[in-house]
């Protein structure tokens, strides 16, 4: 087997076996970008040829010297006897939001095009200190505002590595893209509505969303600061414990990271899942969305192989030990995407204060008369449609006058939602379930341009997801098959706080149990798949 | 302008002496750095960063809260004031909105007249301090400095009716916020920054008129002056038929003039929200029975004290309890005396203040201590050194950390009331002035000044006068 394929977990053992180099193993990564990946995004003019289009297109900055360094301070520490740490040459790619001194950092935006941060994200600090190797920076939607990556200035955007048709997914797309295109073996990305575990879902692999506050924000440039959690990419369950051990804990420089000891996710692992209580919810079989004309609610189902995959789980968990409870009531979760929309809003519009074009970042290059003329031009050239949207609605709905009918009520809303969970998950309360399983998404990857444009349509998209980002709570997602159309299928184990073991055991037996499925022996198209028709 | 009432509110910033600023570890005061020196990603916000809060600027700003009388809440919250401005470099300010840390409130001025104005507190909360810009050569400047320097932010009720009350509030809440240790307090400095809402109404009414807000009022002195010409042109406007409108004025100190800087027709909107990057502050509620406790006595409740336990006049209790370590030297004195209380005011009030003023240190700061200073004045008052030795041994003890009794020892400068020692002196000083001798027997009495002279210049002062006069009397008479 290619030293790309094989997980995190093997790779970090060998090395630290002394059985392979983490130089080697970086060499080979780099040698894989070279080879699926494509130009690299970059505001610059590009030429669509058609092997192009075929690229995955993930990074934007692959960071060959700082990797290859990385890497030999690992083998050093090896032949020296010392342990280089539980990720020992394991490579990473970082979402490009997350700030890592001696690159720079774009939020896939024309503001932060030249930005380089003075200091590293204490996320990717851990990382590195575990001994991972850092490959470079992935791609994203402008700021992480998105569900598609389409909407990075950095083009050409990540195309999903099943169907390059296809989109990967966003925010976390580069991420997602890279860990399924064995570019790279582990990812970090964000989720502040489902940025990871929607590209996750889409790109058929693992990705995780921490309790809020687990992992540390600091470094991470910040969407919606009160939804905002770093989390772990990987290719199976144990990698994305094994990801997740390396970076959880409390931050000094966080005061919303949490103080709560940190669990043991692999041992977790060793556990089965006899007598877990595992609950389906009908109010996760479709989504609903408001007519912008008459305001009317409608329901359209979620599609059919996703939704029988969510069952076909059930079946297999329930074959392992595990209780299936059914029709538990989640009845605030359609309300999860109106809420995101006044409290993410709000919260993005004033964190994007900060650039204005007096301190770093993008300044208008025109001649200005005055200082606003200044603030104008610089915003109105840096920011692309996305986040400019996404501040004229947030003033919009922070601004004196309509504060109380939006924000406040909104927040009620999200203290509601959080109730539906507090219910389930009650040990002594009428479910006292272990973990929700439900679909990530509502459907499998969209076409690149089919969405893209209709900002409400695309946010819709994290429906499944968004829920756990209002309410705190852990989720992972993980590949449960693939659809006609040969794209992958993600479902959705949601835990109690602080239970990512919980979720990451089920997942893991899950996987275990399906070892065998035929689907798992398919190959993404950049990996040289067949693509069905 | 005897037709019209002034009526003034005064919004006040005071920068907490805390250490390190409130959201990050760069040191809070910059004083004389060069700009952009003291500033690290947080506070000059950078992409990615988050706010810690520091827990003694929280304790600073309750123990003010506490000294004003306020309630402390349990249960406070930051939130973010969102706008634009070059020296706000996160383009929002973190401070607190509907959940401030100080409740209420009250100051109570003493005006110099002797009567009491009683004035509300309407807001007092917990902020960070934006950096400052300035335009140099047609360029703007700005400086990141002051970025998240702790400040509690603190607004009173229009409850001050003149430059002089104004001033006086600015007068006893520097003085507070020195005795309880929380501010510098130096105006000169911008550790107490002051901004006046000023509004007329006719005597005897209770609406309140459109007020004008003056910024950048930053010393007593400006205070009283540009309330007082501000009242003064609301009155001639309203006067000649005009009205006032709601402008923002800026007061220029140097040539004592107002100018109008902005019209404020529409409030800004803030859009604040709660601050996503911070908890809850939660004080419990032995950490606020702690702070309460913590509180020294307060200079007003110390001040009446004073005339009441010790029977000090009004203007001595003030002077005394004007700064708190001369209220506690004064206390201490007067333990180690044992009493004498008006004596040991007397001699702080007129010598040790010009000492201390002299030597530029506070009370606490002198090397002469409450003890030595109490033994100096029992020595004085028992006659074993004069007045004037007491006074000049201030200075020597001050400067040699000796025990005064030492010092009178070593330089022998104890009274000479030995009267035989002294008697001997004397007939040699009688027997070298046998013409004045003669003229003070033939009647003319008043040579006996004199004579006492003639003794004090020979014992260098420190023959005891009692004694001298008693044995000049008896060798001249007989």
């Amino acid at each position: 087997m290619k030293l790309v394929s094989i997980s995190a977990f093997e790779i970090a053992q060998k090395v630290r076996g002394g059985e392979l180099k983490a130089s080697q193993v970086t060499q080979e990564a780099l040698a894989q970008i070279r080879k699926v990946d494509g130009i690299p995004g970059s505001l610059l003019p590009y030429q669509v040829s058609a092997e192009e289009e075929r690229k995955v297109h993930a990074f934007i900055q692959v960071t060959e010297e700082m990797a290859l360094a990385q890497a030999k301070k690992v083998d050093e520490a090896v032949a020296n006897g010392e342990d280089p740490g539980m990720l020992a040459g394991v490579p990473i790619s970082i979402k490009d939001i997350f700030c890592v001194e001696g690159t720079t950092t774009t939020a896939a935006s024309r503001f932060l095009e030249n930005f380089e941060a003075p200091y590293t994200a204490t996320s990717v600090q851990k990382l590195i200190d575990a001994g991972g190797v850092i490959l470079g920076k992935v791609n994203l939607d402008e700021f992480t505002f998105g569900s598609s990556t389409e909407s990075s200035a950095y083009q050409p955007s990540t195309n999903n590595p099943w169907n390059t048709e296809h989109v990967p997914g966003g925010s976390s797309g580069g991420s997602a893209a890279s860990v399924a295109a064995e570019e790279t073996a582990l990812s970090l990305g964000t989720d502040t509505g489902g940025s990871i575990r929607q590209p996750a879902a889409f790109c058929g692999v693992v990705g995780l969303k921490p309790t809020y506050g687990r992992i540390s924000r600091l470094g991470l440039i910040a969407f919606s600061s009160s939804l905002d959690c770093p989390g772990p990419i990987s290719r199976d369950v144990r990698d994305a414990a094994l990801m997740l051990q390396a970076m959880a804990g409390q931050d000094p420089k966080d005061s919303t990271s949490s103080v709560r000891p940190v669990g043991n996710y692999l041992q977790a692992l060793e556990q089965d899942v006899r007598g877990l209580r595992i609950g389906l919810s009908p109010d996760y079989e479709a989504v609903y969305y408001p007519d912008l004309e008459t305001g009317e609610i409608h329901r359209e189902p979620i599609q059919k192989e996703v939704h029988d995959a969510v069952l076909r789980a059930a079946e297999v968990l329930a074959k392992a030990g595990a209780e299936i409870v059914e029709n538990v009531p989640m009845p605030n979760t359609r309300y999860g995407i109106p809420v995101y929309f006044v409290v993410s809003r709000i919260e993005a519009a004033s964190n994007l204060h900060r650039f204005d074009g007096v301190k770093y970042g993008y300044r208008t290059k025109s001649e200005v008369r005055n200082l606003e003329e200044l603030y104008r031009r610089t915003r109105a050239e840096g920011f692309g449609p996305e986040p400019k949207l996404r501040i004229l609605m947030g003033m919009y709905l922070s601004a004196a006058g309509y504060s109380s009918d939006y924000y406040q009520h909104a927040l009620k809303v999200r203290a509601m939602i959080r109730r539906d969970f507090d219910r389930v998950f009650d040990p002594i309360g009428e479910f006292s379930l272990d973990a929700m399983l439900t679909p990530t998404t509502a459907a499998t990857a969209f076409k690149r341009k089919d969405v893209f444009g209709d900002s409400l349509l695309m946010q819709y998209s994290d429906q499944m997801t968004v829920a756990s980002n209002h309410a705190g709570v852990p989720a992972v997602t993980i590949p449960a098959g693939l659809d006609d159309g040969g794209l992958p299928i993600g479902i959705q184990l949601i835990g109690n706080d602080f239970c990512e073991d919980m979720i990451l055991r089920i997942g893991r037996a899950f996987e275990q149990k399906t070892q065998d499925d035929a689907w798992r022996k398919v190959r993404p198209q950049a990996l040289g798949g067949e693509v069905q028709a | 302008m005897k037709d019209y009432e002034v009526i003034i509110g005064l919004e006040t910033h005071i920068q907490l002496n805390t250490v390190t600023k409130i959201f990050c570890s760069c040191k809070a005061d910059s004083w004389e750095d060069e700009p952009n020196t003291n500033i690290c990603p947080v506070c000059s916000g950078l992409p990615g960063v988050l706010p810690v809060l520091n827990e003694e600027a929280v304790r600073k700003g309750a123990a003010l809260a506490a000294a004003m009388h306020a309630e402390i809440n349990p249960e406070s919250r930051f939130d973010r004031k969102n706008y634009f401005y070059p020296d706000l470099p996160k383009g929002y300010q973190i401070t607190q909105f509907d959940q401030p840390i100080g409740k209420g409130g009250c100051l109570d001025l003493k005006m110099p007249d002797g009567q009491t104005r009683h004035v509300r507190i309407h807001k007092l909360h917990l902020e960070e301090d934006a950096g400052k810009t300035k335009i140099e050569h047609g360029t703007r400047l700005v400086d990141f400095n002051r970025c998240g320097v702790p400040l509690v932010e603190m607004v009173t009720e229009p409850d001050l009716r003149s430059g002089d009350e104004a001033a006086q509030y600015l007068i006893q809440l520097r003085q507070l916020l020195r005795w309880i240790g929380v501010s510098e307090a130096d105006m000169e400095r911008g550790h107490l920054r002051c901004d006046a809402n000023v509004s007329i109404r006719k005597r005897g009414s209770e609406v309140l008129n459109t007020k004008t807000e003056i910024k950048n009022v930053n010393s007593i002195d400006a205070v009283r002056q540009a309330i007082g010409e501000e009242a003064k042109r609301q009155v001639e406007l309203v006067e000649s038929g005009g009205t006032v409108k709601s402008y923002t004025l800026d007061w220029d100190a140097d040539r004592g003039k107002l100018t109008m800087m902005r019209s404020k027709e529409s409030e800004a909107d803030y859009r604040y929200f709660r601050e996503p990057d911070l908890l809850p502050v939660v004080l419990s509620e032995e950490k606020i029975e702690a702070i309460r406790a913590g509180l020294p006595e307060l200079p007003m409740v110390r001040r009446e004290r004073f005339e009441r336990e010790y029977g000090l006049s009004a203007y001595d209790a003030e002077i005394l309890t004007g700064e708190r370590s001369l209220s506690e030297y004064f206390e201490a004195a007067v333990k180690c005396f044992g009493g004498g209380e008006k004596s040991i005011s007397n001699w702080m009030i007129n010598d040790l203040t010009r000492l201390m003023n002299d030597l530029d240190k506070t009370a606490a700061e002198l090397i002469l201590t409450p003890a030595f200073l109490a033994e100096i004045i029992r020595l004085v008052e028992e006659g074993k050194i004069n007045a004037a030795t007491g006074k000049n041994l201030l200075r020597k003890v001050e400067e040699s950390g000796r025990d005064p009794v030492e010092i009178v020892e070593a330089e022998g400068l104890a009274v000479i009331a030995d009267s035989g020692a002294l008697r001997t002196q004397i007939e040699a000083i009688l027997a070298g002035a046998p013409d004045e001798v003669a003229n003070f027997k033939a009647g003319k009495e008043s040579l006996l000044g004199w004579f006492v002279g003639q003794v004090m210049r020979a014992t260098g002062g420190k023959a005891d006068p009692k004694l001298t006069r008693e044995i000049l009397l008896e060798l001249l008479k007989n």
